[in-house]
């Protein structure tokens, strides 16, 4: 082994050594050691030392070279920064506005999507529970949510996985009366949401861990005893005020008497359980009968089940085993028909196949839909910027020329450029951050977001912020930084130098073009969307649903209704009066089904699924539902004579209206029927739906429904004083009964509400993106405006017209934006049609439909565009060229 | 001219590296004043020295030329700067005044 110099001086050296020196000094007592060893190791080894040591005690050794220039720097480029934004007012006010507008509507939609994503997040089970769910239909194509009653108790006993079962019965429509104790009533309340039974392990299924669902007196072991009520806090409060509601009743539906057991605290916004009272479940026999309760046909929809499985169970066998034990209960018919899937609880906010009680699913696509929009958002500010400021360039050049004479090398300007857009974009940002929690506040009706969940932002918004920040500064600042220090100093500071050339103008038209492609992708398709809307609006469903109130009639009494008819029909504003069993459309109504077939009908597949209306004899004229052939629903008529409409005329091949008149038919309880008329199709679902099989019958032991029609004058207090008249006549035929009511029109809206709500908030988006592009055209047409100033007096001086000048500023950029439209129209008809064809009914695309929208933008271009360049066209030529 | 001031170590030192040219580093410049002047410089000092006369702006020196015998590390090389130049000449040009003056008083 050759021998080595003293590792301990080595290691002295390499660790107090500056930096710059380590390496020379080592070498040199490396060479001066490899001569010494001739003497011997020792020696060698001696004189190591010494003259190892010897550096110790000169000064140089410890005064490290400074290196002030970097450090300096830092500060300098802050001071530089702030005063080039200083300098160019104009430029980076335009700048921060349109990345505060994209900033911030970027950041709501961030808030929307969060707040969607978080339902129902925060129960310790949330991974392993999941909803029983039926997919029905020859195609599997209904999907449904309604289990009937015997199931959860069944699967529970019978599939082992299954570590909870939990079923939900939700209500809408209760009659609440506070009684004291000695049963007289206090107080009556209409409720038409929140109610619901549950079972006692609801809460171990759902625990709101998270969030920290307390119960202020009671416990979940409250809910299983019948007749127990537990109440919100907010419920509690509204009912018994600050006394203790503990141990006091309540009777619902006037029949049935609750004492409330417990109070919780308000569920949460994000959950899909939004219940405000809850009942024992085991209460429902009463309610029901224990008939119904075994009964393994009928559904209801809002009878919900959700299991907990053993963790590691795989869903897939469960769903066999479930299929099993229906199997055996039921006959094969049934079961057949039939198939239960489970559903992962992280899916149900999000399966608009299936409904919540608090009937908003939202789609992952719309959640995908509204990101992209806020990327669309956050890339037209970033282009703004770019834009304007390498047009800007050429009058930075000489600044930057200097700044390279005078030693700065390339990633020195580009660190500088680089903390003037940090400091632009985080100043946008943090203004954004506050314009963002006011646009919650105030849009929190368009977003579905109730004020409750707003508040400070937190720790993830906060993330998300410095997120843009960084990524924007780097994404906007980074071109244009490249632009800039890529200037030839000498060129720059040559007194010639500024022309437009600099700074890469046709990659610039490229941004623009980029630009107007989103903004009228989003205009194009925010303005089909709008004519979709009204077009739900507008269109004839079949029935006339103006000026109708519609109220639940709480008793079926015929002498009590036709009294409280009579009554009605005495008032001058009454047109006509009618009772059935349903209303003929709207969100909020009965829906009962059945069989009907041809007297030969044998199997399932030979019947059709209709929807029964129970009518009276004013029903058909007061909607103004059209009588094909046959006669209307008389009195006499029993229920065995009905009408039937044209598409189950169609699906039962009847032949035409005339044809179908007196022929037999067979409902699925082998009953034969009659058809004495045949009505017109109405759209009983929504517009975005077919109309469906409707059987209409005269049973007025079935009527729940009294629809009014009025005619008012076309005011409000004209229409709430015949509100108030019809809550009187109400209240003298029910005296026990809250009168509630809604407008027909209304109730039909509210199929809508969803789409309504995008298409207004791609409306808002629209304007936001088209205002961003605008300002960024105003930037660039300033900026071009300033710079040809001269060559405008010129061509003025030889006799150029204002319109002349007006065209060589406009042309440019309405060519691009002309294109941009040619680049938008292909995608903005492609994702227009996927999301008409959600919708049976729907405007067909025709020309101007895109025509219309391409020329707002256009406009609004050529506004900012004209605007600017009218004052340099307009300037006389004398005051420019004067000074030089 | 400006003034400036060199010592006499320094002097000697600044001219062994002009006289070395390309290869004048500490090992070598600790050689030279051995074997030129017959002064036993310590490596140290020698380094001291060729960071002043850096600092001073006589000389510049760059990285380069490694060697097994050195680890592999470089040697810090130094080079005349023009303004050494300057100062070496004019420091010679004033002693050759003066020896003329020594070896010939009556002129």
């Amino acid at each position: 082994m050759n021998p080595q110099p003293p590792k301990r001086i080595v290691r002295l050296i390499e660790q107090l050594a500056p930096r710059a020196f380590q390496e020379d000094i080592l070498g040199d007592l490396d060479e001066m050691f490899a001569s010494d060893i001739k003497h011997g190791n020792g020696y060698a080894r001696r004189r190591y030392t010494i003259n190892g040591l010897g550096f110790l005690f000169k000064s140089f050794f410890w005064t490290q070279k400074r290196q002030p220039r970097q450090i300096m720097m830092i500060g300098s480029y802050f001071k530089m920064a702030r005063r080039s934004l200083m300098a160019y007012k104009t430029t980076t006010s335009i700048n921060i506005l349109g990345l505060v507008i994209g900033i911030a509507t970027a950041l709501v939609i961030f808030t929307v999507t969060q707040f969607e994503k978080s339902f129902d997040t925060f129960h310790s089970q949330a991974n392993n529970t999941y909803r029983l769910v039926r997919a029905g239909g020859t195609d599997m194509s209904e999907f449904r949510t309604g289990i009937s009653f015997p199931v959860p108790p069944a699967i529970k006993a019978e599939v082992p996985e299954l570590v909870d079962v939990t079923s939900i019965e939700y209500f809408g429509g209760a009659n609440v009366e506070i009684l004291d104790s000695s049963g007289t009533t206090l107080d009556k309340y209409r409720e038409e949401a929140g109610f619901t039974f549950v079972q006692s392990n609801f809460f171990k299924v759902f625990d709101y861990k998270g969030i920290d669902l307390k119960w202020i007196s009671g416990s979940a072991v409250s809910l299983d005893k019948p007749g127990t009520i537990v109440l919100t806090k907010t419920m509690a409060r509204k009912y018994f005020g600050d006394s203790n509601p503990v141990g006091q009743n309540i009777k619902l539906q006037r029949k049935f008497d609750f004492t409330v057991a417990g109070v919780i605290e308000d569920f949460p916004s994000n959950t899909d359980f939004p219940f405000t009272v809850l009942l024992s479940y085991s209460t429902l026999p009463r309610l029901n009968g224990e008939q119904r309760m075994n009964d393994w046909v009928a559904v209801n929809d809002s009878h919900h089940t959700y299991v907990t499985v053993a963790p590691g169970a795989s869903p897939q066998d469960i769903e066999k085993k479930i299929a099993k034990t229906h199997a055996t209960h039921t006959w094969k018919e049934l079961s057949d028909s039939r198939h239960y899937l489970l559903q992962k609880l992280s899916d149900v906010h999000f399966d608009s196949r299936f409904g919540t009680y608090t009937r908003r699913t939202i789609s992952k696509e719309t959640l995908m839909g509204l990101a992209a929009v806020a990327l669309f958002l956050l890339l037209t500010a970033s282009i703004n910027y770019i834009n304007l400021s390498t047009a800007q360039s050429s009058l930075r050049a000489k600044e930057i020329g200097l700044r390279k004479v005078m030693g700065s090398i390339r990633r020195q300007v580009m660190v500088q450029y680089l903390i003037e857009t940090f400091l632009v974009v985080s100043m946008a940002g943090f203004v954004a951050l506050g314009i963002c929690q006011l646009l919650v506040f105030y849009l929190q009706g368009l977003l579905n977001m109730p004020s409750s969940f707003i508040t400070l932002p937190g720790k993830d918004m906060m993330v998300v912020v410095s997120a843009i920040i960084v990524v924007l500064t780097l994404f906007a600042g980074f071109y244009p930084s490249l632009v800039l220090s890529r200037l030839n100093p000498v060129e720059t500071l040559k007194s010639k130098f500024g022309t437009d050339k600099v700074g890469g103008f046709s990659f610039r038209k490229v941004l623009v073009v980029a630009q107007f492609t989103l903004t009228q992708i989003m205009v194009v398709g925010t303005f089909i969307i709008v004519m979709q809307m009204r077009y739900f609006g507008n269109t004839d469903m079949g029935f006339d649903k103006d000026n109708v109130i519609a109220a639940r009639t709480p008793v079926r009494d015929p002498v009590v209704l036709k009294g409280m008819e009579d009554k009605l029909r005495s008032q001058a504003f009454v047109t006509d009066v009618s009772f059935s069993y349903t209303l003929p459309g709207g969100v909020r109504r009965n829906g009962s089904y059945a069989d009907i077939g041809r007297p030969e009908a044998s199997s399932m597949s030979d019947f059709q699924v209709y929807e029964y209306v129970s009518i009276d004899e004013n029903f058909l004229d007061l909607y103004n539902i059209k009588l094909l052939a046959g006669r209307n629903l008389v009195k006499a008529d029993t229920a065995r004579n009905i009408l039937i409409n044209e598409t189950l005329l169609k699906g039962l091949a009847l032949g035409s209206p005339t044809e179908a008149l007196g022929q037999k038919l067979k409902m699925g309880d082998q009953t034969i029927v009659t058809v004495v008329g045949v009505v017109g199709d109405y759209y009983s679902n929504s517009m975005k739906e077919a109309p469906g099989n409707i059987v209409m019958v005269m049973q007025p032991e079935n009527y729940t429904i009294v629809s009014i029609k009025i005619n008012t004058p076309p005011s409000k207090v004209a229409l709430q004083n015949a509100v108030s008249v019809v809550d009187k006549i109400w209240s003298e035929t029910f005296p026990e009964f809250m009168f509630s009511y809604v407008f027909l029109d209304e109730n039909i809206a509210a199929y809508y509400v969803q789409e309504d709500r995008y298409a207004k908030l791609f409306q808002l988006f629209s304007i936001v993106l088209l205002t961003i592009g605008s300002l960024g055209l105003y930037g660039l047409i300033t900026f071009v405006v300033n710079r040809k100033g001269k060559e405008v007096a010129i061509r003025k001086v030889l006799g150029a017209s204002i319109a002349n000048i007006l065209t060589l500023f406009t042309r440019e950029y309405l060519l691009l934006i002309v294109l941009s439209f040619a680049l938008a129209v292909p995608v903005a008809v492609y994702f227009v049609n996927d999301w008409l064809s959600n919708f049976r009914n729907h405007v067909s695309l025709s020309w101007y439909y895109f025509v219309v929208p391409g020329i707002i933008v256009l406009a609004v271009a050529l506004l900012v565009i004209l605007g600017k360049s009218m004052r340099a066209a307009t300037l006389n030529p004398v005051d420019k060229l004067r000074y030089d | 001219m400006a003034r400036f001031y060199l010592g006499e170590l320094e002097e000697l030192i600044l001219l062994i590296v002009a006289m070395l040219r390309e290869e004048a580093y500490g090992v070598t410049v600790v050689t030279e004043l051995q074997k030129q002047a017959g002064r036993e410089i310590s490596i140290s000092a020698v380094h001291a020295v060729l960071h002043r006369l850096e600092e001073k702006g006589f000389v510049e020196s760059r990285m380069g030329g490694s060697s097994s015998e050195r680890g592999g590390r470089r040697k810090r090389l130094f080079r005349m700067t023009a303004y050494g130049q300057q100062v070496i000449e004019q420091l010679r040009d004033t002693r050759n005044t003066i020896w003329d003056i020594i070896s010939n008083p009556s002129a």
